[in-house]
């Protein structure tokens, strides 16, 4: 019995280490490709180490093109737009789950409705409606953008962290003499700080990732996000500057890889709690 | 958990921060500069349309250009949204064969009143039929022609005797069908092909078979007077059994053509899993030059006779938009870019030949090194094809052409079959472009 264990676990181990490898093995064929040069990459060889390592795909991207301001902006936009989705999302979902309205389940399935439109039926009048506040161009206009592309989905995973909470725990609050604002503060907020890590994290990559509303959107070169720049290693026909795309998509992975170090506490039990309880 | 609050906290205050300055750097100038989109992407001619820029703009301070980089495989989306918005660049790099389909939709200016006569006169005149519509307007002016050419790897040649084609003795297609079989071999006869005589990038094929069957007497479009219809006759399978004879019957093509695309199979030509690389854009070259081991020796071939040595071109083209305000300023730009010193710098760094005459007389054109010398003299054998101007076009290429081909080279179907899917969801599509009423 206990050699049948071991070999089960063992059996899952193993799946678990491939599937591992499986996943990992895109991101570490970027990281060699990175520092290979551009011959090695072209030579035909299968070989995941350079064999000759160089930096210069690196020195191409930071000299070259404007990969870092890029990035700035992408981390300008992907920040403020997460703050705002959560200032909105964390008050709108209480108000959802506490004060129940006939409405809230129209407003639940509008907000899944509002998923299925696609970005290309949206851009014209959206663009126009900017382009009239005088938006198109703008940073403000980008992290507007983002900030109702992200919030419905957002406001969805607070709703299912909301209810969660058990309601007995604000009315022994209320009991001791808190009043409401201080509820939402000192009771609430606490608990419900991985939710909002989780959503945060999944509001900042989703702008750190979006691209055809910064390539439609953004006009200036200056003002170009890191994807739209990212896109412009490519050429016609497949072809692709291979070692400096990869050096770019190294740098740029960088600080959602940080980010999710970071908050990946939160993140799991964020999920989790959205989903079992929700 | 205290201190990741922290870095987030600070992340957010700082990227709050950074918003507002970004906010406050961003004001509009007083006076517009005009707004170029370049679809350069390889360094040297990123950094060759920048050098072009910057000395426009060194020598006119009232009349300042904005250079911004697109992105071959976002521009349509990018341009399009722009012409409805009217949000629009002022002059923008593309090809011959998308701007037919935006000057049938109303969206580019007519830049024959223009043009001036000395540059009218320069360019060649198929690269001028590639955006001239039969009313005279033409859409963009061309300055890259792109051809197809034939890669080989000239020490795989001598090790089996084959003697390459010359520009006085090109090849046929028997004649390079029979040299790829020579040049298919088992290595270490371990009973699996090593080395293929010939490779193809047939991911997206249309274009290579459209431009291809040309030279066999195909055209697949026929114009009908009113409208354009789709037949693939004799003529057009030809090409297409070729290819799928190669493949599958003689096995001299690597597999690996079909899900490949031409700059995808460069890597097999360099470590001589094939010998010949077949229909890859004269750019290939490039990769060639800069990129290849230091031992490998290569040539570019004239083009394959068929029926003829005629071939179809395309051209990379700057145009302006109809709701650019400013399309006099635009089109004096476009001169200045396109000038015949320029064009050299434009097309000697995107290795692709430049449609001036004047260009094409220059010791650079003409040099053995490269190909130069067999690559440009392409320029006789180049047609348009009878597509052009075809309402639905590029639709037709993504969406029958590439997928049917597709198919057809994964061995799914016959030529036969792939004709007759061909002809009907063709023309389905293109009915649509009819009751539209787009006309060239």
């Amino acid at each position: 019995m206990t050699g049948r264990k071991h070999i089960s676990a063992l059996l899952i181990h193993g799946a678990i280490i491939l599937y591992v490898v499986f996943l990992l093995f895109p991101l570490l064929w970027v990281v060699a490709t990175s520092f290979k040069p551009t011959a090695e990459i072209y030579s035909g060889e299968l070989t995941i180490l350079p064999d000759d390592g160089t930096l210069d795909h690196y020195r191409s991207v930071i000299n070259g093109q404007q990969v870092l301001r890029s990035m700035g902006n992408s981390f300008i936009v992907g920040v403020v737009s997460t703050v705002l989705v959560i200032l909105l999302a964390v008050p709108s979902a209480y108000a959802m789950v506490r004060y129940t309205s006939v409405i809230n389940n129209a407003i639940l399935g509008w907000i899944l409705v509002s998923q299925i439109f696609p970005v290309i039926l949206v851009m014209i009048p959206l663009y126009v409606m900017l382009r009239h506040m005088g938006l198109t161009d703008t940073l403000t206009g980008l992290t507007l953008v983002y900030v109702v592309w992200s919030l419905p989905f957002v406001l969805w995973m607070m709703h299912g962290y909301v209810k969660s909470i058990p309601l007995e725990l604000e009315e022994a609050a209320v009991i001791d003499g808190a009043s409401r604002i201080q509820v939402i503060f000192q009771v609430l907020m606490p608990l419900l700080l991985p939710a909002i890590g989780a959503s945060a994290l999944f509001s900042f990559i989703s702008a750190w990732n979006e691209f055809f509303f910064a390539l439609v959107l953004m006009k200036s070169p200056a003002l170009a996000t890191l994807q739209v720049e990212l896109a412009r290693y490519t050429g016609m026909e497949g072809q692709a500057r291979t070692g400096p795309l990869a050096a770019a998509s190294v740098i740029a992975t960088i600080p959602s890889v940080l980010l999710f170090i970071l908050m990946r506490k939160w993140f799991t039990t964020g999920l989790v709690s959205g989903a079992l309880k929700g | 958990m205290k201190r990741s609050l922290t870095i987030v906290i600070l992340c957010a205050a700082f990227g709050i921060g950074g918003y507002w300055w970004m906010q406050r750097d961003t004001g509009l100038p007083v006076k517009q500069p005009l707004r170029f989109v370049s679809l350069a992407w390889q360094e040297r001619s990123i950094a060759a349309n920048k050098e072009i820029v910057a000395e426009w703009n060194a020598a006119h301070p009232e009349m300042q250009v904005e250079y911004i980089q697109g992105t071959w495989n976002s521009a349509h989306d990018y341009l399009v949204t722009a012409f409805e918005t009217g949000d629009v660049p002022d002059i923008f790099h593309y090809e011959s064969s998308i701007i037919v389909d935006y000057a049938m939709r109303g969206y580019l200016t007519d830049l024959s009143p223009y043009i001036s006569p000395s540059m009218k006169a320069d360019i060649l005149d198929v690269a001028w039929a590639t955006v001239t519509r039969p009313n005279g307007e033409i859409g963009g002016v061309p300055f890259l022609i792109e051809s197809l050419v034939v890669l080989y790897n000239a020490s795989l040649f001598e090790q089996e005797g084959i003697v390459p084609p010359t520009l006085e003795h090109p090849w046929s297609w028997d004649d390079l069908r029979a040299a790829a079989r020579r040049l298919t071999k088992d290595l270490n006869n371990d009973g699996v092909t090593d080395q293929y005589g010939a490779a193809f990038g047939l991911r997206s094929s249309a274009n290579i078979v459209m431009n291809t069957s040309i030279s066999f007497g195909g055209s697949f479009f026929v114009n009908k007077g009113d409208h354009f219809a789709v037949e693939v006759h004799d003529e057009e399978k030809q090409l297409l059994q070729t290819i799928v004879d190669m493949l599958y019957t003689e096995k001299s093509a690597a597999p690996a053509s079909i899900g490949e695309s031409g700059a995808g199979m460069i890597p097999a030509l360099f470590s001589g899993r094939c010998a010949m690389l077949i229909g890859i854009g004269a750019w290939g070259r490039q990769q060639l030059m800069e990129n290849a081991p230091k031992d490998f020796r290569w040539g570019v071939m004239p083009a394959l006779k068929a029926k003829t040595q005629m071939y179809g071109a395309s051209t990379q083209t700057l145009s302006v938009p109809k709701r650019s305000p400013r399309p006099k300023e635009a089109m004096q730009f476009i001169e200045f870019m396109l000038n015949t010193q320029n064009m050299a710098r434009l097309a000697l760094n995107d290795w692709m030949i430049p449609a001036r005459r004047s260009c094409l007389t220059m010791p650079e054109f003409r040099d053995s090194i490269g190909g130069w010398d067999i690559t440009t003299a392409a320029v006789a054998t180049l047609g348009v094809g009878s597509w052009l101007g075809a309402p639905g076009y590029v639709e037709w290429k993504s969406r029958v052409a590439n997928p049917v081909l597709q198919e057809l080279f994964a061995g799914r179907m016959n030529v036969e079959a792939a004709a007759q899917r061909i002809e009907r969801e063709s023309n389905i599509v293109l009915s649509r472009y009819r009751k539209r009423g787009d006309v060239w």
